[in-house]
């Protein structure tokens, strides 16, 4: 199973995006599938550098994605802070296009796309999971 | 990420190709905002070639909606593909945008 270690930089996102990509097409997974998990890992590793560190220094994150039992899932890991983005409170939806506010939508796109998000701090670090259940 | 721009009478069409993620969507955001401000504010966004979109890529479509609003141009997207229409769904983004299904349409909304 693929694993990459990235730094916490914006370029970095598109490693660990040709990544996935690779092992998605080796696994010959559908384009809209790999589409979703890539969404997920993108807002997920955005959400990392945004809230995970409160120094500069260059901070590594792990992620490793694997397929098992028809579910694509990629494990990612960071040595941030507590966070857990499944307590981020949801965003406001239903304002006009003049005071819509991005924020926290990353989180709602990830718990939509997936099937399966499960956060766990394991010691000092965060483990969040992503499945995505593969269609028969 | 590559950005196809074309001209037809007072409407430039854009069309970005490829993914609109937290690294390609700024990009590409500053420049429809450079293009909006530099008078171009009647805008068809064409969707067709985009892979997916990510919350990074709905913000600089917010930023340049709203600008043409200010601005009391005009904003039009165009081909989106069912899969991207979920993600505009799954942002409750439909309403917030003029979408129509071809790049014909969208001009003539535009214009």
């Amino acid at each position: 199973m693929p694993e990459i270690t990235i730094a916490n930089r914006a370029n970095e996102r598109t490693r660990a995006a040709g990544v996935l990509d690779q092992f998605a097409a080796e696994r010959l997974i559908a384009p809209e599938t790999v589409a979703q998990v890539q969404i997920a890992l993108d807002e997920i590793l955005v959400n990392i550098a945004d809230y995970a560190y409160d120094d500069d220094a260059e901070h590594q994150i792990h992620i490793r994605f694997e397929m098992i039992g028809g579910c694509l899932a990629a494990v990612i890991e960071d040595d941030g802070a507590r966070f857990n983005p499944l307590e981020t409170p949801a965003p406001d939806l239903g304002a006009p296009l003049r005071e819509r506010r991005v924020g926290g939508l990353g989180i709602h796109f990830v718990r939509q796309l997936m099937d399966e998000v499960i956060y766990e701090r394991v010691g000092e670090r965060n483990r969040l999971v992503i499945r995505k259940f593969l269609k028969a | 990420m590559e950005v196809v721009e074309t001209r037809s009478g007072a409407v430039v069409i854009v069309e970005p190709l490829g993914r609109m993620d937290s690294t390609t969507a700024q990009p590409f955001g500053d420049r429809v905002v450079k293009l909006i401000r530099s008078g171009s504010d009647h805008l068809v966004i064409d969707l067709g070639q985009v892979l997916y979109i990510s919350s990074a890529g709905f913000r600089s479509l917010l930023i340049a909606g709203k600008l043409i609003d200010e601005l009391q141009g005009k904003l039009v997207l165009c081909g989106v593909s069912a899969e991207v229409k979920r993600l505009f769904e799954i942002g409750c983004f439909t309403d917030l945008f003029d979408i129509c299904a071809t790049r014909d349409e969208g001009v003539l909304k535009a214009t």
